[in-house]
């Protein structure tokens, strides 16, 4: 099935890497008309509150103040801020503006002024009396009786058909069952069982959530926005500012990174707002405090955990019991908790498999989606507990895994059961190299010599420890992706794509499989992404979907150009097109008695005989989300005098399929590893008593830089998904759910100590020594 | 878009040319505040933790902070000299090995350009890297102002949680440390959430000397367990006289735990750095015996 590729496979290139280093005005903040008006937001000081009155009076008459938007002032719309699909797989409990606040955090009022310091003093002077409401500031309480209702708006409700019931609290609610849990566990020779949390973290994009909006000459209202969704964007504002998207247009220049907090609708409804109000630009960026607080976050789920297996290692029985906190607000509440399940459960085979989840309002920051999207948060307790099962059985970790880990042909009934919001798509898996993945990866980690926990003495002790991972590739049957292309005089293309790079170098790789389609070189392709006036429709960038969604809408597209390419060849060169190919640019007799360049072919076709432009659309949807897979190894030392945890070494071996631009691959399954090892060691948000984030600066919530970055290596393992393009599967986000496990499976090899709690911060490692005894040597 | 900081924005800037004419500036009646890598002080204006003064002056320019000069014992550094500076001079490398060590874990690369030894000790953070090796190293601290130099004993500079004997009309001129003594040994460990630009949980300083197996000389330093970086008085008084066995260790590491009253905050509790406290003592005196066990590294800043 391999090919012997010419540009895809290569690592041509990021094709905006050499302006990006020049430091052009690329990004938003690089691009706001003169004279734009300075937002600032007056926000919630309370984690639940009633706003009784405001009074902004003072605030307007203050020198600069152009606009003041708050709850009495704006339509009262529900929607989500959550930028999916329409319609919506979470709740619509979120308004522009409210008369209740859910979090520290929250919106009160907005003011546009001249400039920032004005827009300040207008939001010191904005008066509010608010009725304090008591907090639920612990997933675990939220649903008992008598818990205060955060939502309790009458205009609460879902838009499909799920679980979701506010007055207790429940933002959403999936399960599953597969065969009798009960009778799994009782033919299983060993069975264990625990309880696992993950918590809140943040994405820390470099460049924050920032927008402008102008009323451009033509009357319409241009919004230029760091997003993920354009798409999305334009349907919500138009939404919730009641502009009809015919009067709106979504641009999205290059962006500072996204990680799935800017799949969010946060400025783009208040920005636009004010300038329609106001006819001038309006302009708003996030602090990096208020991107901490009032941005998004990733969801605290705590898993109650059961595995059972037979003493040959066959697994009987998996059950996930999940009880997730999505904050004030339950964007992206239903569909983390499905993934939850749906990203990780398929991966052993099991006959008898119970998820359920919960998924609770609390007046805390709002998760939404973040990088992994619930695989990252089930990797914790399902690979964690694979080792606790595997030390049962007397069964090497890794001969357990590989026993039991789904195969190439092979389907599970997770697929079916668990979708995002409503059933899933059956779905066999087409290619797997995880076994290759579990073994090349054991090499180079050096598993041989990890040794037992019982046998390691001293203050430093060494530890390896591994997990085995998937994720998807898409939303099958939900998502869709298009591009444009057209051809110029030179042989040239313009690539227009709804796919939206976000720092991802999706531009570089849609280029890559289009040159490939074509039969010439990747710079020959101008790619221009996205822009809803410009560009066809693409959901975005999330669910790991650009390269296998957009880049099979790419490869169909660029296949059309092709077909018209070789018909005006064959009219050149005197011959039908099935006796022709495409080469380097270059249209040849396949007897290699001719050839025309594409450059020939565009000119004859605008400018010489039967004139028309060569070019195509095409849209795609997927029937299936083939699971990348992953092994994952941490080499650790345990200071067990301090707690400290150094990560000496750490192995990512990654199946992406083919992957297209190896280099870039490479760098996303790096990233991802390093926000997971950042997420699993230092990341921690530190709440008062009373909600308020005390940590909201990178003063105090330390991510992973370039000096502490321990030796990671990657491998691409190779397969070929025969439904992707050019063979490729999904690699963004599968890497961020190693780290976790990983190193708390090292942790315990080193010591003998299981840390059930994130982070592995010196502190809770010191704590959980010292309680086993560990630490007093 | 240009880059907002609140300081540059805020403040008018005086740029003395010598000592003198700074002092003289510090005399008026509202003196400016100093300004020397500004890694401590735009920090805090831009966090908006302090209101950007209505004047800086400049200490960046002035000649008489610079330079850094060994005497007989001792090495005088002036109180501009910055970080990268210390860590790469020849002298200190060999007379304060432990400052070298202190300075290099000080931020990055960036902050140890920019920031001076005078910025770190007129911040008086109880976190701060610097001051615990100062207090090992008997340093002394010239302050001056126009009516003349006052020499004053680290251990009195720092006052309390961020007070240092500093009055307002003057300026940190320069420290003097000794030098480690023929035979002695220091060190230094210190413990933050990751690698680098991490504020410490809890770190510390020794230096010591050991003759035939009997502890002629201890000194150690904690900082991040109290509103200053303290001495370890009773620990020190406790080990001097004292051969080095497991059992002096142990009543060392007890002490040391039991002498600090270190608080819950962000970056740490109180529980865990009583705990460390002890076992960087222990660390310290093992070190003595043997090389540190674990990997090259493992000392030093961690995360």
């Amino acid at each position: 099935m391999k090919r012997d590729f010419k540009v895809v496979h290569h690592s041509v290139a990021k094709v905006d890497s050499l302006s990006m280093a020049l430091g052009k005005p690329l990004y938003v903040p690089d691009l706001v008309p003169p004279g734009a008006l300075q937002v600032k937001m007056l926000w919630s000081p309370h984690a639940h509150a009633r706003i009784v009155s405001i009074d902004t009076t003072e605030a307007e008459a203050m020198p600069g103040v152009r606009c003041i938007l708050h709850h009495e002032n704006v339509p009262r719309i529900e929607h989500t801020t959550a930028g999916q699909g329409h319609p919506e797989p979470s709740p619509y409990d979120t308004f522009m503006f409210d008369n209740k606040v859910r979090h520290v955090g929250d919106r009160v009022a907005a003011v546009a002024a001249d400039t920032v310091a004005q827009a300040e003093a207008a939001v010191d002077a904005i008066k509010v009396e608010y009725e304090v409401l008591p907090p639920i500031l612990d997933a675990e309480v939220a649903m008992d009786e008598g818990a205060p209702v955060i939502h309790d708006e009458p205009e609460a409700h879902v838009v499909i058909p799920t679980p979701f019931d506010p007055a207790r609290n429940l933002a959403a609610q999936v399960g599953m069952d597969i065969g009798k849990l009960e009778d799994g566990l009782a033919e299983a020779d060993a069975v264990c069982e625990d309880e696992y949390a993950v918590h809140f973290a943040q994405h820390c994009p470099m460049e924050p959530h920032c927008a402008f909006a102008q009323v451009a000459s033509d009357g319409r209202l241009y919004i230029t926005t760091s997003t993920q969704v354009p798409f999305h964007v334009r349907r919500i504002v138009s939404r919730i500012i009641e502009v009809p998207i015919q009067k709106i247009r979504v641009i999205k220049p290059r962006i500072g990174g996204g990680f799935g907090t800017k799949q969010e609708i946060l400025l783009e409804g208040v920005v636009a707002l004010m300038a329609w109000r106001t006819g001038k630009p309006v302009y708003w960026k996030y602090t990096r405090e208020e991107e901490f607080v009032s941005s998004r976050t990733r969801h605290p789920v705590r898993i109650r955990m059961k595995l059972g297996a037979k003493k040959d290692g066959t697994m009987t029985a998996i059950s996930m019991d999940a009880l997730s906190n999505t904050g004030a607000y339950g964007a992206h509440s239903l569909t983390v908790a499905c993934n939850v399940g749906g990203k990780m459960l398929p991966l052993y085979r099991c006959p008898n498999i119970h998820f359920d989840a919960q998924v609770v309002y609390t007046n805390m920051p709002v998760p939404g989606a973040y990088r992994g999207y619930g695989a990252t948060q089930a990797a914790f307790p399902l690979e964690c507990m694979m080792d606790e099962l595997a030390e049962k059985l007397g069964i090497d970790p890794l001969k357990l895994r590989t026993i039991n880990h789904i195969k190439a042909g092979e389907t599970s009934p997770v697929f079916r059961a668990l979708g995002e919001g409503k059933p899933g798509i059956e779905q066999s898996i087409g290619s797997c190299a995880l076994g290759k993945c579990i073994s090349e990866g054991a090499k180079a980690i050096g598993w041989k010599k990890r040794g037992q926990p019982a046998k390691k003495k001293g203050r430093f002790r060494r530890g390896i420890g591994m997990a085995c991972l998937m994720q998807g590739s898409s939303i099958p049957e939900i998502d869709m992706g298009a591009a444009t292309m057209k051809m110029n005089e030179d042989g040239s293309f313009n690539l227009l794509v709804g796919a939206t790079d976000i720092g991802t170098g999706s531009d570089t790789v849609l280029a890559q499989i289009a040159a490939e389609t074509l039969g010439t070189a990747a710079d020959k392709m101008i790619v221009y992404s996205s822009d809803t006036d410009l560009t066809p429709f693409d959901v975005g960038a999330y669910a790991s979907s650009t390269t296998y969604l957009s880049g099979a809408a790419v490869l169909d597209c660029a296949s059309k150009v092709r077909k018209q390419i070789l018909a005006v060849g064959g009219v050149l060169l005197g011959c039908k097109p099935v006796d022709l190919t495409t080469a380097e640019g270059l249209v040849v007799k396949k007897d290699g008695t001719g050839s025309v360049t594409f450059s020939e072919v565009a000119l004859h076709s605008l400018y010489t005989a039967d004139q028309h432009q060569i070019g195509a659309i095409s849209s795609k949807i997927t029937h299936k989300s083939p699971p990348p897979f992953a092994a994952h190894f941490a080499e650790v030392e345990v200071d067990t005098w301090t707690g400290r945890i150094k990560l000496l070494n750490y192995v990512a071996a990654v199946d992406c399929g083919t992957a297209i631009n190896p280099k870039l691959a490479e760098g996303q399954s790096e990233g991802a590893t390093l926000n997971g090892i950042s997420y699993a060691l230092t990341e921690e948000y530190l709440f008062s008593p009373k909600g308020k984030v005390m940590n909201a600066n990178f003063s105090h919530y330390k991510i992973f830089s370039m000096v502490d970055k321990p030796t990671i290596q990657t491998l691409l393992i190779p397969s070929y998904e025969t439904t992707g393009p050019c063979g490729a599967k999904s690699v963004s986000e599968i890497s961020i759910n190693g780290p976790i496990p990983a190193i708390g499976n090292a942790i315990y090899n080193a010591t003998g100590v299981r840390l059930k709690k994130t982070p592995f911060t010196a502190d809770r490692v010191w704590a959980a020594l010292k309680a086993a005894g560990v630490a007093l040597g | 878009m240009s880059v907002s900081l609140r300081c540059v924005e805020a403040s008018d800037l005086l740029l003395p040319g010598s000592l003198p004419e700074a002092l003289a500036m510090m005399a008026e009646p509202e003196p400016p505040t100093p300004l020397a890598g500004g890694t401590d002080l735009m920090v805090q204006c831009e966090a908006g933790a302090r209101k950007p003064p209505a004047r800086l002056l400049s200490l960046k320019q002035l000649p008489e902070l610079k330079g850094i000069d060994e005497a007989d014992d001792t090495i005088r550094i002036g109180a501009g000299a910055t970080h990268w500076q210390i860590r790469n001079h020849a002298d200190v490398k060999v007379g304060l090995p432990g400052l070298v060590e202190a300075v290099s874990m000080v931020g990055g690369r960036q902050i140890q350009t920019m920031g001076t030894i005078g910025g770190s000790l007129a911040n008086g953070s109880p976190a701060g890297d610097i001051a615990p090796y100062l207090l090992i190293a008997d340093a002394v601290v010239e302050v001056a102002s126009i009516e003349g130099t006052r020499q004053i004993p680290i251990r009195n500079f720092l006052i309390d949680y961020r007070k240092i004997d500093l009055k307002p009309n003057e300026l940190i001129v320069a420290v003097t440390c000794k030098v480690l003594p023929e035979g002695a040994k220091e060190g230094w460990r210190k413990l933050g959430p990751r690698a680098a630009q991490a504020i410490s949980k809890i770190m510390g300083n020794y230096r010591g000397k050991i003759v035939d197996g009997v502890i002629e000389s201890f000194a150690v330093s904690l900082g991040s367990v109290a509103p200053t970086a303290i001495r370890l008085p009773e620990v020190e008084a406790f080990l001097v006289g004292k051969p080095l066995s497991e059992e002096t260790i142990a009543e060392a590491e007890r002490l040391a735990s039991a002498s600090v009253k270190p608080i819950s905050d962000i970056r740490s509790t109180a529980e865990y750095r009583k705990w460390v406290a002890g076992r960087l003592v222990r660390g310290f005196l093992t070190s003595f015996t043997k090389g540190n066990e674990g990997s090259e590294g493992s000392e030093g800043c961690e995360s």
